[in-house]
């Protein structure tokens, strides 16, 4: 146990970037801690015992928070020996830290309620964390801990499919390597990574950390297809015959379109698109690299979610003066907080309680304003706790050469159409309480069962389902040993 | 990576790829499509398996040179090299159906992708007629056509000087429009099958449809990912908004919105020219 010190109320700040400074590159905003102010923050955290501690409840994978973060402040003296033993015990429960340490909601889960918070800043978790990969990361630790736990892996001579090299199916191909199964992973893209590397931007996740983090599982022996897609190139019952197990992690990849006319005009991009051609084809670095995009110079994004603020903050990296419009009020911005203030910063105005009524076109079928309702909210709250709004048949028009669209997504269609496999009528697939399709030996999770949720509990599902995958496994062993 | 095994130009900007990649090969169905990546900068660009044979795990693929990438392609990739990616089959198969008389239309370079229909649809039991329009010097695969359906023709003609692609384009629209005109005046077709430049195919389209010939139309909007993400490559079909590469790239061309397909395919037509000048300059050591 650490030695209960002085409550220091003040949260150590991270370095980030100026806003005039970072509009002007995808490079990362934000620059995380030294050891030393890791060290720093860590001393803030007042140990909770694990059997009590929020932050580990409030964590979608049930990090030991305390546990990790006592390493630095016990191991000050040595800050390679402090990394590696905080990274261990982040790793049993997170192979993706950081990724997780950068994207994770942590004023919603972990950092929600943080004692802490009751007589100052709550401790910034996600932000240690994130120090604790990236030192390590840096610094060999991570591959060095790799070394050391491989070569203890027992083979259990079954193998396991995983459609999708997102959070979910990458998490889930971690998890079921470490217990010594063969994991092989299918993914549709030339890349790995799912949303990782097409949807968050490099100022927010760099693209070389997820990469790294990839070659980690590559070590732990899984093997990636690219290029495969579930669906067309192979079926899930052809999976089935090769593999002992399948699972779908395949997310949430269709993208809703706003349903008024001129939605095809030129100029008029999804989020999805925007962001795979800027994140995964480069096409900041046009003509270095060959994908194009247009940005003009005034651009609307349509919702106010973090792919939203992902499109808005990168279009305004190309100069564009740009506007998130949104059909509710500001209470009910779904994007997480952080996002938004950087947003802010970088000088993105947003219009509220807003819909897009029409999309109004030039004589080249490119588009030059959107046609908006305006809305007003009513006293009543939906299921999800926003308040309802409701059309007031009085219109606004924003000038825009560029329209993004970022209003959500919906499962991808080409696995869902696979017989057998039971999907709602949003898409979803259905599971059981262990993560296992109507299909038997398939088990799913991330966005391909909840719609479109985040990337920890996307992961979070990556480990359960490794789990179930894990005892469905070893009574398949135990039945044909009998 | 997908060993490049044979390459060959077999006519003016057209380069044939035969390509190991088996996972295609056991799969692919007529008018099905992949997606390549051919360079580390690279963009991915819809190609269509000419030829296949799933056993030995090989595909054809034939580019028309017209931008950087494919010309990149034709000037670097030697046989024994490797692209990058292939992903698919994608795309859903052309509607290989017993019709009748067929008539298939591949509109300059559109041949390369007819050719896989129009042998299915002939072996399908259908009296297939083919028909290429194509500047002269870019007749290609005519011999394969001849031995895959009853009749294989070809409307050619010569480039005058000064055309650039848009007088190119133009002549194959109208050449095309005046062929069929005459095809339909003379002969009875139970299906109409077009693929290429989308102008073209909407001039063929609307002769077509005054003889009321039932058409389907494979279409090449701009496409990214190609697996239903992006929505890069919707079209309006019958009022409805559908993505080309999982609802496609076939589709009715009576329910097609033409102009808004052509404005579409344009979009990127300055940057795809400032790129191909930047790589040409590139060549020139500039």
């Amino acid at each position: 146990m650490a030695v209960r010190r002085k409550l220091i109320k003040e949260r150590v700040p991270t370095i980030e970037r100026p806003p005039e400074e970072r509009i002007h590159d995808f490079k990362e905003v934000n620059l995380g801690y030294t050891f030393e102010l890791a060290v720093k923050e860590a001393e803030r955290c007042l140990q909770c015992p694990a059997n009590y501690a929020p932050c580990i409840k409030g964590c979608p994978v049930h990090i030991n928070i305390p546990g990790f973060i006592s390493k630095l402040v016990e191991y000050r003296d040595d800050p390679d020996k402090a990394v590696k033993e905080a990274l261990s015990v982040i790793w049993a429960c997170n192979s993706l830290p950081a990724t997780t340490g950068r994207v994770c909601p942590q004023e919603d889960q972990c950092e929600m309620n943080c004692v802490m918070g009751k007589v100052g800043d709550k401790i910034n978790i996600g932000k240690l964390e994130r120090f604790v990969a990236d030192y390590a990361r840096e610094k060999g630790i991570d591959e060095e801990l790799l070394f050391e736990m491989v070569p203890k892996i027992e083979k259990k001579g079954q193998s396991v499919a995983i459609i999708g090299a997102g959070p979910a199916g990458l998490t889930a191909a971690g998890e079921l390597a470490k217990l010594g199964y063969d994991v092989t992973i299918y993914e549709a893209l030339h890349e790995p990574g799912g949303v990782l590397m097409y949807g968050i931007p490099e100022f927010r996740l760099p693209k070389d950390i997820v990469e790294k983090e990839i070659e980690k599982l590559k070590k732990l022996g899984v093997k990636i297809l690219t290029d495969h897609i579930v669906g067309k190139t192979v079926t899930i019952e052809e999976l089935l015959e090769e593999y002992d197990a399948v699972f779908i992690g395949s997310g949430a990849g269709t993208p809703r379109l706003v349903n008024a006319p001129g939605v095809n005009l030129n100029g008029i991009y999804t989020a999805n698109e925007f962001l795979t051609r800027v994140n995964l084809m480069k096409a900041y670095l046009f003509p270095e690299y060959d994908t194009p995009v247009k940005v003009g110079k005034k651009v609307v994004v349509i919702g106010a979610g973090n792919t939203a603020m992902d499109a808005a903050r990168s279009a305004r990296r190309f100069g564009a003066e740009v506007t998130i419009a949104y059909r509710r009020g500001e209470e009910d911005v779904s994007a997480r907080e952080e996002e938004v203030a950087h947003a802010k910063e970088e000088g993105i105005k947003f219009v509220y309680f807003v819909n897009p009524a029409e999309f109004i076109g030039d004589e080249n079928g490119n588009v030059k304003a959107v046609k908006f309702e305006k809305m007003m909210p009513l006293e009543e709250r939906d299921a999800r706790g926003k308040r309802k709004i409701k059309g007031t048949g009085e219109y606004v028009t924003i000038e825009a050469d560029t329209v993004i669209i970022a209003i959500g997504k919906h499962p991808n269609r080409l696995i869902i159409n696979t017989p057998g496999l039971e999907v709602d009528k949003r898409g979803k697939i259905v599971v059981d309480e262990n993560l296992m399709t109507s299909i038997p030996g398939v088990f799913a999770g991330g966005d391909a069962i909840r719609g479109e949720a985040t990337v920890i509990l996307a992961m979070g599902d990556g480990r359960r389902a490794a789990k179930a995958i894990h005892e469905y496994l070893t009574k398949k062993r135990e039945n044909q040993n009998a | 990576m997908y060993r490049i095994l044979e390459k060959e130009e077999i006519a003016p900007k057209h380069v044939k790829y035969k390509i190991e990649a088996p996972h295609v090969a056991r799969k692919v169905q007529a008018g099905q499509f992949v997606i390549v990546r051919a360079f580390p900068n690279g963009e991915r660009i819809p190609l269509t398996p000419v030829m296949w044979d799933r056993e030995k795990g090989w595909i054809v693929l034939i580019t028309f040179v017209r931008g950087k990438t494919t010309l990149k392609m034709a000037n670097e990739l030697k046989p024994g090299d490797a692209l990058l990616n292939v992903a698919g089959p994608l795309g859903n198969p052309a509607p290989i159906e017993k019709f009748g008389r067929v008539l298939t239309i591949g509109l300059s370079a559109g041949i390369v992708e007819v050719f896989p229909i129009a042998k299915a649809l002939q072996e399908a039991g259908n009296e297939v007629t083919s028909l290429h329009v194509t500047p002269k010097p870019m007749v290609i695969l005519k011999e394969e056509f001849e031995k895959a359906v009853s009749r294989h023709l070809v409307e050619g003609f010569e480039i005058k000087e000064g055309w650039g692609t848009k007088e190119i384009v133009n002549e194959i629209a109208k050449r095309g429009a005046e062929r069929v005109r005459k095809l339909l005046s003379e002969e009875h077709f139970d299906f109409i099958l077009t693929v290429g430049p989308a102008g073209a195919q909407k001039a063929v389209f609307e002769v077509v449809r005054e003889f009321g010939v039932p058409m389907h139309a494979d279409l090449h909007p701009i496409m990214v990912d190609g697996t239903g993400m992006c929505g890069s490559c919707r079209v309006t079909v019958g009022g409805e908004v559908k993505f080309a590469c999982i609802d496609g790239p076939g589709f009715d061309a009576y329910k097609v919105d033409w102009d808004e397909l052509i404005h579409r395919v344009g979009f990127y037509t300055d940057m795809e020219r400032r790129a191909l000048e930047e790589y040409l300059k590139s060549l020139r050591g500039e």
